[in-house]
């Protein structure tokens, strides 16, 4: 490949990775505020989370102080992205290849973040011996990031394949994410065995690309796994393996948002309850013009409406 | 008819046939001396007549009693309106209720399973495929994605599932949906955070405001007679009052102490809002909040403008508009009276429904505040207005958790501060809290008992619980010491009522069931005779 496809494919793919990712986080965050939906135990209460209780404990609770705790949902949410506390709790069977997978994901992303520090240092001409520091990390994360990724993906497929549990909801969409992200993980595995320095050879392909340098050339085990790498990162954000970013509006927007009702949400919920109605059902009485508050609220006074 | 390793696809397929089978020897055992399968009722039967005019097609119990479609149009019309309401659940304008939490379990689910285990339906009836939180929703998910979104019948052939929508489909799902108990638990240990009981929530809803489909308990005989006449028990705001003037009559004598409950008393501090079936089913916890507002010196009133003196609302389990109509009818009538707050009675879907869900719906001057029952009572028993005596509580007591309390609104430490102090002998059962299991009635099923359902509801809804409750008191387990669970729900206590009675559990272990004001009131030094009737309820 030669080097001009390189950075239209690298860069092709970031982009079109950014796009659909912030399209797709952008429409959640779009969606109307909806009807309070918590769930307990929520992290953020003070004094309380430790048992699953809520500031609704305390007597005439509109007269009080909230006390809100700001490390413990972080706290919460690290456990569960970087350990899988709640499989290790409720699913241990399916935790070791899990945790093994995600791991290996965590850390060739930190590997990648990497590759580009030390381009930046060949760029910027940071001495051989921090260089080497970084590669040296750099190198080990990513090996250890490709057999906790291949051996987690192996597991994850043949976990699908053979439990009953799992095995009625899989589909070939779910085998298909699994291979693919499969084959970045081997690929990458034998870029490191058999590209020689392959810490180098990434860092200057980085490098390469950043500085726009139309001579890039990469080894034909690497250029497999960048390959396979960048149709991935295209993949990703158009399947549910994008929950990653979803799981903070499960979280925060969902199961611990305990809001009351403000001054601002109260303007946003007039504009909802305003629009028309257009259920079908013969009692919710809907003619297509007739609104949420007409509806719900008919037969009463306008100051008794909401 | 498969009993295990149902596939997903199965849903549509031959739509008279029942798709799985409970027998009760498959379920989870029971300790003893429940253990004898032979000593209990078993499953009552579907009839050949009831077989004939209504869909059986599940699992060999009927909750709907959904009638058979008289040709093909009509089922047709069914699927065109299914697929109209599918659409619909993913507008802004129609959904905006609940479209984001309902986009984000529909799109993210990972399929890990780490949920079933949590749901006490499947675990009680042995692991039957069909009660996995997963089955009802994986295949609302792939009948969204086929039918509601574009390129969807492309994309089902292409890999990502493929659901026939037909007859069979629509009618096993509209059953299917009846068989959880929304009790969250699922969504609890979810690691992305999916809830199913939101999407089977969802697709009741469906039915409801598209279809018109939802039990006569919780629409014709529940929302819709609420809202006409003022409750779901019939009860009318005449007869609301002159049954409660009985009551306080009756109890004054039993008790000794001057009961009367105020009506309609403008600018009282508390419009308490009972559940109107604890008039009929539970008395003596509508007659305890009586003696205890009024020794506690409180400010408040009972409202007779319907349906003010019935908090139930049913439409929390299937239908928003329905929601919306009560909560905001409710809000209305507190308005009318110029109460600071309102106070809900023992019942925990009512706390759910009007102190978060419609939180906000009620914008304006129908925000006013509402206070949960368990801070309100505990706020009374530690006033220092009222003497106890906690040796009249001397026998064994443990709690059921509403789960529309704890795990919906985190309430959690103030009943159990009253227990703790009121009652010697209160244990935990396990697991308790926020971690606690269904009584089996939750999401509606417990005032449900069409056909045969109320078999189902105490044989596998309720097993989790029942067990629970005897583990708890595996310690004293026959009848010569009485035993107590205090649930502090009616719904909870109409679940636990089918049980004992199913069981017969008072005769052979000695335990009844009843509401918390009703322990508080047992305790109190100014009530000579004992308040806890022992005796059937």
């Amino acid at each position: 490949m030669s080097g001009i496809v390189w950075h239209i494919f690298a860069f092709g793919a970031i982009v079109i990775f950014l796009i659909v990712a912030t399209y797709r986080t952008l429409t959640i965050i779009r969606l109307p505020i909806h009807l309070r939906w918590e769930l307990a135990p929520i992290p953020h209460e003070k004094g309380k989370y430790r048992y699953g209780g809520s500031y609704l404990e305390e007597y005439e609770w509109w007269r009080k102080p909230r006390h809100r705790s700001r490390v413990a949902p972080i706290v919460y949410m690290a456990g569960e992205i970087f350990l899988l506390k709640g499989v290790w709790k409720h699913n241990r069977a399916l935790w070791p290849f899990s945790f093994s997978f995600h791991t290996g994901i965590y850390l060739l992303v930190v590997a990648l973040f990497l590759h580009v520090i030390n381009a930046l240092f060949i760029i910027t001409g940071v001495p051989l011996s921090v260089l080497n520091i970084f590669q040296g990390i750099a190198s080990i994360l990513a090996v250890v990031g490709y057999l906790l990724g291949s051996l987690g993906t192996i597991g994850l497929i043949l976990k699908r394949a053979l439990d009953s549990n799992l095995k009625p909801f899989n589909t070939f969409s779910t085998y298909f994410r699994l291979l693919f992200l499969g084959a970045v993980f081997i690929s990458g595995g034998y870029a490191w065995f058999y590209s020689g320095d392959y810490v180098s050879e990434m860092s200057i392909f980085i490098k390469r690309l950043i500085t726009l340098n139309s001579g890039v050339t990469v080894i034909f085990p690497l250029a497999l796994h960048i390959a396979i790498s960048l149709l991935f990162i295209v993949y990703l954000p158009f399947t549910d393996m994008i929950h990653f970013m979803a799981k903070y509006f499960t979280y925060h927007a969902v199961r611990w948002n305990d809001e009351p009702q403000d001054e601002k949400m109260v303007k946003k919920l007039r504009g909802l309850v305003a629009q028309p109605i257009n259920w079908s059902a013969d009692h919710i009485k809907a003619d297509g013009k007739k609104s949420w508050v007409d509806i719900t609220a008919e037969g009463t006074s306008e100051e008794e409406k909401p | 008819m498969k009993k295990k390793n149902l596939k997903l696809t199965d849903i549509s397929k031959d739509a008279d046939a029942q798709l799985t089978e409970l027998n009760i020897d498959e379920l989870i055992p029971l300790p003893p001396p429940y253990d004898r399968i032979e000593g209990l009722p078993g499953f009552k039967q579907l009839t050949g007549d009831q077989r004939e005019r209504l869909v059986c097609n599940l699992d060999g119990f009927v909750a709907l009693a959904l009638s058979k479609p008289k040709n093909q149009e009509e089922e047709k019309k069914y699927i065109e309106q299914f697929v109209s309401g599918l659409k619909k659940l993913l507008s802004k304008e129609d959904n905006w209720t609940f479209l984001q939490p309902l986009l984000l379990s529909l799109d993210y689910c990972a399929r890990c399973q780490t949920c079933n285990d949590a749901c006490p339906v499947y675990v009680a009836s042995g692991n039957n495929d069909l009660y996995r939180p997963t089955y009802r929703s994986e295949i609302f998910r792939r009948l969204v994605d086929k039918y509601a979104r574009p390129g969807g019948k492309v994309r089902a052939r292409l890999g990502r599932g493929d659901i026939e929508l037909n007859w069979a489909t629509i009618s096993r799902l509209y059953e299917l949906s009846y068989r959880c108990n929304l009790c969250r638990r699922c969504a609890q240990v979810c690691p992305l955070g999916v809830d199913n009981a939101l999407l089977t929530r969802e697709l009741r809803k469906l039915f409801s405001q598209e279809l018109g489909w939802a039990p006569q308990e919780l629409h014709e005989k529940g929302t819709v007679l609420q809202l006409e006449v003022g409750s779901p028990t019939g009860m009318r705001p005449d007869v609301v009052r002159d049954n409660v003037k009985f009551l306080d009559e009756d109890f004054t004598e039993m008790t000794g102490v001057e009961i009367s409950t105020p009506w309609d008393k403008e600018g009282a501090d508390v419009l308490l809002i009972h559940s109107a079936g604890d008039i009929l089913s539970f008395p003596e916890s509508v007659v305890a909040f009586a003696i205890l507002c009024h020794a506690a010196g409180i400010s408040w009133t009972l409202s007779s403008e319907a349906p003010g003196y019935d908090g139930v609302n049913y439409g929390l389990f299937y239908d928003d508009v329905q929601l919306a109509r009560i909560a905001t009818r409710h809000a209305q009538i507190a308005q009318k009276l110029k109460v600071k707050k309102i106070v809900m009675g023992e019942c925990g879907h009512e706390h759910k429904a009007l102190i978060t869900v419609a939180d906000r719906l009620l914008t304006g001057a129908l925000n006013i505040p509402r206070e949960n029952v368990m801070t309100f009572l505990e706020n009374i028993v530690f006033s220092g207005r009222i003497k106890f005596d906690p040796s009249k509580n001397d026998f064994p007591v443990t709690l059921h958790d509403p789960c529309n309390v704890v795990r919906n609104l985190g309430i959690v430490e103030p009943q159990r501060r009253i227990l703790r102090y009121l009652c010697p002998q209160f244990r935990e059962m396990t697991p308790h809290g926020v971690d606690n299991y269904c009584c089996g009635g939750g999401g509606g099923l417990s005032v449900m008992s069409n056909v045969n359902f109320t078999d189902w509801k105490v044989n596998v809804a309720g097993r989790m619980k029942f067990k629970q409750v005897l583990e708890a008191f595996a310690d004293q387990p026959g009848p010569e010491v009485r035993k107590y669970i205090c649930a502090p729900c009616l719904n909870c206590k109409l679940q636990f009522r089918d049980i004992l009675k199913y069981y017969g559990v008072r005769e052979k272990s000695g335990i009844i069931c009843g509401g918390l004001a009703e322990l508080i009131v047992n305790a109190m030094v100014d009530i000579k005779k004992p308040f806890i009737a022992w005796g059937e309820r």
